[in-house]
């Protein structure tokens, strides 16, 4: 076996092979992230489950994902072979950053994966549950800090949503921006913040480990394995879901939209797929055709509502 | 920043105050001088555009800004009283032609890549800055520099699936990849 | 069974033969594509980290590790050669490690780095083995103010590598912490300094600024001086190995080093860079040759080179630990453990005791390695130098942009690598040193983004920056390495400071 992994490796060094790409993917987003482990994992199974002999992914970094899709938009024009991974945090960046180009100029395929946003405290915080969090947020929104990621993203969005539903005004909210889920992971277990939000997987082995203590998740109905309530039985009417999905160039043609959608789908069902997501430990959210164009729009709609009640667009 | 230096950009010192020292005042340090007032005043400008939004911590995103441009105007003075001081050591000299073919090598690079694609760019690059430091035959480098960036290319394109844009000749020797 | 049971396990494991092969392979390939100038250690993993993919979980991971840490010294080579770093946490190295290859001792330069980051590399992944779960404790007490502090601390230290001028090394501190503020504004989402361009939304990369000052700048200049016949460089003056004095200098500024790398890499908001910046000076001020500082002092590569490996083997910590990776190279290695089901968290050393052992293994075997590996190629590195300047530079910047392209293929990208040369040529015709403006770039946001985190916390209240006690030391190391040299200075030593100290270019 290694002799012959071996020999593979110095083959495939000393090969060069000559293959057309079947499909290029863009990832906007640096090596890494979630957006690039999207984008490469899909490689993978795409290559793996033989419905493309070979795919290459770029990374086209910067503005949340904007750069990445305004690039997309003009150099790919009518190219049935180019693909783009997008998300929620797309959404919301698209509006702040005042994009010229949205995900309304280019062809949307399907929401792929999602993550539930999490609520949760460190594990010394006196707030035990959801409405003893909401209680101090009434009494003193200052005194309450959220650490979350960067200003206008899914968590600070969040935080938005839960002000807005429990009657606190949104700009009163006291959101402690960091660079990622990570950063303000840190800050959570260090005690130097009140309550903490990110997407559930980045706090999920805190939780388990008992460092952090959490108090509701941003899904519709209670998760499996998880044990939280959702914010709607905490007596908030906030359902929000950060999702990624796969976009294809503007400008193609119904035939070619058809059978990208078709090769995605066929990844999507595939075994490879479904053992790359639970070892990641992303859920399938599956969502194409006209019911994901009008979620799209509906959650465009109410995005934009609340970062301008948030006060970050005007 | 400061490009190449304007010859007048201030009024020379007075010579009656000039002291007896060796060198002369270099006006190209006044240009230093200017390009960093610029900088400052332009930190300055944009800050004053941006909302006082500072929300609980009463240090808004203006505040930094406002600090570094005032902090570099402050050195534009400073510059310029220590170069009419002669504080400031006179500028290495140098020679312009080498650095405007490494100049000339980097913007075609940069023009050609998306249409000649890595190597014909890269191999330019490669001969123009050549060039510079004395190997004139170009007959003989940029051949050269094609060849080793087409290698590179393929290397790290093809072995390392780096994105490296694609041109004819990459297109000629491995298909129409994208 | 105990933790030094599971690590004897683990090496056992790791010492096949065949395993050692790719160990051996990966230190290879890392160190041959670190080693090109502007391609850091980051994209260095990034490119190889396929390559790992066919073997088998051992195999795979002990390759990786080696990679890792090759593309880690290649980086320095680089650096102490050509003074064209790939990465910020190389910058300070290039500072004393190119004055020595200047001065015809490139070759102890590499040997102190490479032996450098081996101890380094040693200790501190047997920190990282046997006391990940009490430091990420004792790194998590630092919150807002405390990195607020370190920063500060951090600038105080800067002005080491200013050069024989205080207005020039501020003016090119204040150019950085200027380009700092380019970009969104990440706690109200404003945009700064970006004049509608969409490109300069994310900021400055810092690297694209090393490589464009470092690379393309000193491509410029030398290419400048080359035709004026003002450039000299002697490839290879005495020998390539450390002489007992070089050794007698180092050992010290290798074990500072890495007490200072270790626990910043393992803070969360840390950064390898920090600790270089601590470390050099730290070196300078300790040093009994302190004219030598700026002309290739020996310390100042030995003490940064080993404080850098420390600090990446630190980064680890809060990686393991916690999930949190907290340098590019480190959320690239995230994605990297992935492959291998090792998930990381505060659980992991509990619940998966054979990954991580096997994993901590290949580190010890594949930085062993690195030094075996790289010691008889100094010779062969040292070479280098030897080739014609113009294919030498020429290729410099082919590598350079190659590096740019391949992270980020856009044409404004380019042209802010040609733009951060020019400036960066400019610069060192007008004697400014151009290590500052890149610390200021890497500084400048952290401070500021601290300073207003704590202040958001506390409601707007300034008193706590000094209530915890953490952030009061630091604070107050920092007030004395500002007021020291002034007192110094007064008392009539500053001439002897002002006269040693050397011109920077």
């Amino acid at each position: 076996m290694r002799h012959f992994t071996l020999g593979a490796l110095f083959a495939a060094v000393l090969a060069v092979p000559a293959m057309a790409a079947d499909y290029t993917i863009i990832a906007p987003a640096n090596p890494g992230g979630g957006w690039d482990q999207t984008a490469r994992t899909m490689q993978d199974v795409l290559q793996k489950e033989g419905i493309s002999k070979s795919v290459q992914v770029q990374n086209v970094p910067g503005a949340g994902g904007t750069i990445g899709l305004a690039q997309f938009a003009e150099q790919h024009k009518g190219d049935p072979n180019a693909l783009i991974i997008g998300g929620y945090v797309m959404v919301g960046a698209v509006l702040t950053n005042n994009s010229p180009v949205s995900l309304a100029d280019v062809t949307p395929i399907a929401r792929l994966t999602g993550e539930y946003e999490a609520i949760v405290v460190p594990a010394a915080s006196p707030h035990q549950t959801m409405a003893d969090l909401i209680a101090a947020l009434k009494a003193d929104p200052g005194a309450v800090s959220w650490a979350g990621g960067s200003a206008g993203g899914t968590d600070h969005i969040a935080v938005g949503l839960i002000a807005q539903a429990a009657g606190v005004d949104p700009t009163k909210i006291n959101y402690i921006a960091y660079s990622g889920g990570g950063e303000a992971l840190a800050a959570i277990l260090g005690n130097q913040v009140t309550a903490g939000v990110s997407s559930l997987g980045e706090f999920q082995s805190q939780i388990e480990a008992g460092t952090m203590r959490l108090l509701a998740v941003s899904a519709p109905e209670r998760i499996e394995g998880v044990d939280a309530p959702t914010l709607k039985e905490a007596g908030l009417d906030v359902d929000l879901q950060n999702w990624r999905m796969v976009a294809a160039a503007p400008g193609i043609t119904d035939e070619q939209k058809a059978a990208i959608t078709a090769d995605i789908e066929k990844m999507a069902k595939s075994a490879g797929w479904q053992e790359q997501l639970a070892s990641k430990g992303w859920s399938d959210t599956w969502l194409a055709g006209a019911d994901f164009d009008a979620q799209l729009a509906e959650d465009t709609a109410a995005t934009e509502q609340v970062l301008k009640s948030i006060g970050l667009v005007k | 920043m400061t490009d190449r230096p304007p010859p007048h950009t201030d009024p020379a010192p007075d010579p009656a105050e000039r002291p007896p020292e060796p060198h002369v005042v270099h006006p190209s340090l006044f240009a230093v001088a200017a390009g960093l007032a610029v900088i400052g005043a332009v930190m300055l400008w944009d800050a004053g555009r941006l909302s006082g939004a500072a929300g609980y911590s009463n240090v808004g995103p203006a505040m930094f800004p406002r600090i570094i441009g005032g902090v570099l105007i402050g050195l534009a003075v400073w510059t310029a009283i220590s170069t009419l001081r002669r504080d400031f050591p006179d500028p290495h000299p140098s020679a312009h032609g080498p650095i405007l073919w490494v100049l000339a090598g980097l913007t075609a690079q940069l023009l050609l890549l998306k249409v000649a694609g890595f190597s014909i760019a890269t191999g330019l690059l490669f001969a123009l800055t050549a060039r510079g430091f004395g190997k004139r035959n170009l007959a003989v480098t940029i051949p050269l520099g094609i060849a080793m960036a087409f290698v590179i290319w393929a290397v790290f394109s093809q072995v390392l699936m780096l994105n490296l844009p694609a041109g004819p000749l990459e297109r000629l020797f491995f298909g129409a990849a994208p | 069974m105990s933790s030094f049971d599971f690590l004897l396990q683990g090496l056992a494991a790791a010492a096949q033969p065949m395993l050692l092969l790719y160990a051996f392979i990966g230190v290879l390939l890392g160190t041959m594509v670190g080693v090109l100038p502007g391609i850091g250690p980051a994209l260095t993993v990034a490119l190889l980290l396929p390559v790992t993919y066919g073997l088998d979980p051992a195999g795979s991971l002990i390759m990786f590790a080696g990679i890792y840490y090759g593309g880690m010294y290649g980086g320095s080579t680089t650096s102490i050669l050509l003074n064209t770093p790939g990465e910020s946490a190389s910058i300070i190295t290039a500072l004393e490690g190119n004055r020595m290859a200047r001065n015809g001792r490139g070759g102890p330069a590499l040997a102190t780095a490479a032996i450098g980051s081996f101890i380094a590399g040693l200790i501190a992944t047997l920190l990282l083995a046997f006391l990940a779960p009490y430091i990420v404790r004792m790194a998590l007490v630092f919150g807002p103010r405390e990195y607020f502090a370190l920063m500060v601390l951090a600038f105080v230290t800067v002005s080491s590598a200013f050069g024989d001028s205080t207005l020039r090394g501020l003016t090119s501190l204040f150019l950085g912490l200027a380009l700092g503020c380019i970009g969104i504004d990440q706690l109200t989402g404003q945009a700064r300094l970006s004049f509608g361009f969409p490109d300069l939304l994310d900021g400055v990369d810092v690297t694209t600024l090393a490589v464009g000052m470092f690379a393309v700048g000193e491509a410029l200049f030398v290419a400048g001086q080359h035709a004026l016949d003002r450039d000299q460089v002697l490839p290879v003056k005495g020998s390539i190995w450390m002489s007992r004095r070089d050794w007698a200098r180092s050992w010290k500024p290798w074990l500072r080093g890495t007490a200072i790398g270790f626990p910043i890499g393992a803070m969360p908001a840390g950064g390898a860079e920090i600790g270089t910046f601590l470390s050099y000076s730290a070196e300078k001020r300790l040093t009994k040759h302190p004219e030598e500082f700026g002309n290739g002092a020996i310390e100042g590569v030995a003490g940064p080179e080993a404080a850098n490996n420390a600090s990446a083997a630190g980064t680890l910590v809060p990686l393991l630990t916690l999930g949190l990776p907290t340098t590019a190279t480190a959320a690239i290695m995230l994605a990297g453990f992935q492959q291998f089901g090792l998930q990381p968290g505060p659980l992991l050393f509990a619940t998966n005791p054979t990954l991580v052992w096997s994993l901590i293994a290949s580190l010890l075997i594949a930085n062993l390695m690195l030094v075996v590996l790289n010691l008889p190629l100094i010779g062969l590195w040292v070479k280098l130098l030897t080739i014609p300047k113009p294919w030498l530079y020429a290729g410099i910047l082919m590598f350079a942009t190659l590096g740019t392209i391949g992270t980020n293929p856009s044409s404004f990208e380019l042209g802010m690598l040609m733009g951060f040369g020019l400036i960066g040529y400019l610069m060192r015709m007008f004697h400014y040193p151009v290590a500052p403006i890149v610390v200021g770039l890497i500084l400048g946001p952290m401070a500021e983004q601290q300073l207003r985190r704590a202040l958001s916390i506390s409601q707007g209240d300034w008193s706590v920056l000094v209530q915890s006690p953490v952030a009061a030391v630091l604070l107050t190391l920092a007030a004395l390495g500002l007021i020291v040299p002034l007192v110094l200075r007064a008392m009539g030593k500053g001439q002897v400071l002002q006269a040693v100290a050397a011109d920077e270019d």
